[in-house]
This record gives structure tokens, sequence and C-alpha cells, in this order.
């Protein structure tokens, strides 16, 4: 009922492209070794398919420290995961938390020149207020792209960071099933407690993805899911419900 | 200070010196060798199955208390995070209390000072004992470093710590990414310079592991490479697995460092 009502509905979303905020997707920060070729491509092919969707904005979520508006040409800074002489600065602008910076640099790399708002969301976020999030940013142009910067648990296996909580593969399957049946606003209910204990960090993200696109997406596709290091990571492209232009 | 662990399970080790009299052995060996201090806990680092404070103290207080039964002029560490168990190793005989996990349990220092004990103040960039680090950021690393460090050692003394017996401890790969690893190693000189004397712990750690794309039983070279810089740069105890090849990479730092001359020097002189 409330899924068919919000579909008519939906604003002009072009899709919404989602990567994993890990620090390992810097190239720079996993030494000599690439370690994660595979995650990297799948994350290059999602932000591809959100440019080629033709958005006139990108509005990028991710979850950091608080719930603000950062500058359009914020860049990415490494310095915090890897102080020393690895780093440089590749470009002037203001630093962006590394979810966003991640997503700066993913549209870089695509070649995107057009317009884009960076959003962070506060790790704390009440559920309500990351679907209100959402759904403004779905309106913030005629036609939005959306890059969300989410994961799921890091609690998968005993060498995972959280180290092993069984709770973990159920929750991060239920983000996947989400997520492959095109269907984001299941995401809405997630349990804000369960994903702090899981090291969820993403939990906002996803809840503003589920306000952007609360009804069904035209096409749902899986680019990357995988936990090679504990942590789930899914790479996904949701095309939206505006028409390609 | 060397690494006796009364643990089933430490990443390195992995039981070697459960057994009791196997861990008996082990201080007899180090000793010899030329270990000045034995750490003795029984709690890894890493997260796993849960040990008990009564556990703990099981594993290590009656160890401790035959440690100083044997060696009566033995400096011994307890290397726990937890108060209660720290006042049943000093009461055992234990000399300094190593807690690596950043002064997580506010009252260490009182028990220190109740036993005139030494205690290692060290940086886990806040993160709860046993723990990994996840995503973890410094807007400047060692700043925070000697911020939380500086700031035990100052309240450790205030509670009645005896200031001659305090050290500070970077705390390689605790809280921290292998960058942030190599970070602290290239500026331990800042933390020697805040005048405390300083402890690092190195040995086959996951930073070196990772630089050297080593497994566990490969880090010797990088662990021994990493000592000598850190004595280079003025660290003052080094705790360690490996005894004898630490002592040789100590000595010939500070033979090089003018401060030790060499055991014995004929070459070209006869």
């Amino acid at each position: 009922m409330r899924s068919a009502d919000l579909h008519n509905s939906d604003p002009p979303v072009t899709g919404a492209a989602v990567c994993p905020p890990a620090p390992l997707l810097a190239r720079e920060l996993t030494g000599r070794d690439p370690v994660v070729t595979e995650l990297r491509q799948a994350c290059a092919a999602a932000v591809g398919r959100l440019i080629r969707s033709g958005p006139d904005v990108i509005a990028v979520v991710g979850a950091a420290r608080s719930t603000e508006t950062w500058p359009a040409d914020g860049r990415l800074d490494l310095t915090a995961f890897a102080p020393g002489p690895a780093i440089r600065e590749e470009k002037d602008g203001p630093a962006l938390p590394l979810p966003l910076g991640l997503a700066a640099r993913l549209l870089d790399e695509g070649g995107y020149r057009g317009e884009r708002t960076f959003r962070s969301v506060n790790q704390k976020e009440q559920a309500a207020a990351c679907l209100r999030l959402g759904a403004d940013l779905s309106r913030c142009g005629e036609r939005v792209g959306l890059l969300l910067m989410a994961d799921g648990s890091a609690r998968r296996s005993l060498r995972a960071p959280g180290y092993l909580d069984p709770r973990a593969a159920g929750f991060d399957a239920a983000i996947e099933r989400a997520v492959r049946d095109g269907d984001p606003g299941a995401l809405r209910d997630m349990d804000a407690g369960l994903a702090y204990e899981l090291l969820a960090t993403g939990r906002p993200a996803w809840q503003v993805l589920a306000g952007a696109m609360p009804g069904r997406a035209r096409a749902a596709e899986v680019l990357y899911a995988g936990d090679p290091f504990g942590v789930f990571y899914l790479v996904a492209w949701l095309a939206g419900g505006a028409p390609n232009p | 200070m060397a690494i006796v662990n009364r643990t089933p399970d430490s990443f390195y080790d992995r039981g070697a010196t459960w057994d009791s009299s196997a861990a008996m052995e082990r201080v007899h060996a180090v000793v010899a060798e030329g270990a000045d201090i034995v750490d003795i806990g029984g709690v890894p680092a890493a997260p796993g199955s849960e040990v008990t404070i009564a556990e703990e103290i099981r594993r290590t207080a009656p160890f401790v208390a035959a440690v100083r039964a044997a060696y009566p002029g033995q400096v011994i560490s307890a290397d726990t995070f937890r108060h209660e168990t720290a006042r049943e190793l000093c009461a055992a005989g234990a000399d300094l209390i190593n807690d690596t996990w950043g002064g997580w349990d506010g009252r260490l220092p009182e028990v220190a000072a109740e036993f005139g004990a030494g205690l290692v103040c060290s940086h886990a960039g806040g993160l709860p004992p046993r723990t990994r680090p996840f995503r973890v950021e410094y807007g400047d690393l060692m700043a925070d470093v000697l911020e939380r460090t500086l700031a035990q050692a100052k309240r450790a003394v205030t509670l009645g710590v005896d200031p001659s017996r305090i050290l500070l401890d970077p705390a390689h790969d605790f809280g921290k990414n292998t960058w942030h690893s190599l970070e602290v190693t290239r500026r331990l000189g800042d933390m020697v310079a805040a005048g405390w004397p300083v402890l690092v712990s190195l040995s086959h750690k996951d930073f070196i592991g990772e630089t050297l794309n080593a497994a566990r039983d490969e880090r010797l070279a990088g662990t021994l490479a990493t000592t000598a810089v850190c004595a280079w740069l003025g660290a003052r105890v080094f705790r360690a697995h490996q005894v004898t090849q630490t002592r040789h990479v100590l000595d010939m730092i500070s033979a090089i460092r003018g401060d030790l001359p060499p055991s014995r020097a004929v070459r070209g002189l006869a």
C-alpha cells in the first residue's frame, strides 16, 4: 500500500550507486599490493552507471561524526589514516570525511564534472531524520543521482575488525536482499542499536537511501558482494524512476 | 623485557608456556639470556573467549609468586589492564604494571602507588581492551599519542606513583593501522623528548607482517629492524619474544651510539 503510493509520487531520482566507505578503497593505503582490485573495479563500474544515468546533480551521502553539508570542491584526505610521507595531497580543496572523500575521488576518476553535493549523516542520526534527508535530497535537482557510501557489519568472522558476532550474517543478508530486490525502502526500519553493535557504520546512509528511493528501483544490479576482511561490502547500482534524458 | 604468556592462545607462541613448568623453563631461559624484566600476562590482546578476572589471576598470580621466589632480584612485570589482577600480582611480587590498553581501567595507578610499583602508560587510541582497530583515524597521530600517554603519566604521579617508575609506550598496533604504527616508529623521538623512559612492544606484530608480507613466524628480521630504529631514537625498554637476538641488536646500537664499548676489539689493533 505505502510502497505503491510512494512509487507513484517518487521524485525523479536517476538512480543510486552504492559503494563501501572502506579506507582500503584508496589505492595508496594498501601499500604495494592493490589488495582489493575487484572491489575497486566494481565501485568504478557502479559510479560509471550513475554518471551515465545523466543526473544534473549527484548527491553523495556517507556517515560521519555530524550531519552537515560539505563544500562541493571537497577532496579526499588520507592523512588521518596514513600520516607520514606516503600520502601526498593531490589537489586543493577542503578535506572531507572519509566516506565523502572516497566518493569525491570515485566521481573524479569516473570523469564526472557536473554539480555535486556532499552530505554527511551523524552516525547516531535517528531513522526519521535519515529518511527525511533522503527525501529532501531526492528533490534537490531535476534529475538527482545518488552516491551512497555504505556497507554492512564488521563482525562477520573471527578475524573481522569487531570479531565474530553471529547476528552479523542475518543483518547483512537483510541489506543484500533489499538491494538485490531493488527495494531500498525495506531498509527504513533497520535496527540502529544492532547496527551499532555490529559496527555497521553505514546504517544512516542506508536509511537515507530508503528515504530517497522509497519505492521499487526500476532495476537492481549487484556488482560486488563479499567480506574479504570480515566486513560486508556491497557494490550496487539501483536504477531510479527518472527516464533517461 | 621478555614476554612470558600464561595463555593457551596468544598470537605468537600459541600456548607454548600455558603449562606452568614450561613457563618456568622459559623464565630460566630468558633470565640466562639477559632479560632485565620478565613480563607475565594471562589475557591475549586479540578478541576471543572471555578471560574473567578470577581466571586471569588464577593463571598469573601463583606463577608470579613462583618467579619471585626463584629470582628475588629479577624485575617482574604484570601484563594486565585490570586493577584487580594488578593488585594480586603486585602482592605476589610484581614490580611493574604493564597496561597496554591505555589506562582503560582508571584504578591501575592506585595499585601502582599502593605497592610502589612502576606503571606503563600506553596509547590505544581510546579503544576498549581486546578490540581491533576499525577505520581508526587521527587528525594528528603523534599529538594524540602524546596527549593520552602524558595525561596518564601526570595522573599517575598525582595518585602517588613514583615518577621514576613511569614509562610511556606508543603501543604499536593498538588502535592503529600499519601506517599509524610506522609513523609512531618514525617519530618515536617526539615521545622520547617528552622526558619519560619509553617502552616499545614490537615483537612479530601485524604492522611488521603487513609491511613485509610476512607470516607470524617470518617477522623476526622486521621486528629486529624496528627494534634497532627505536633504540637509535631513544627507546629504553623492548618487549620481546627473542631475548638473545634483541640484546644483540640493542648492544650493537649502544656501541654505534658510543654508549657501550665493543665486547672485544682487536681487529687491526694487533
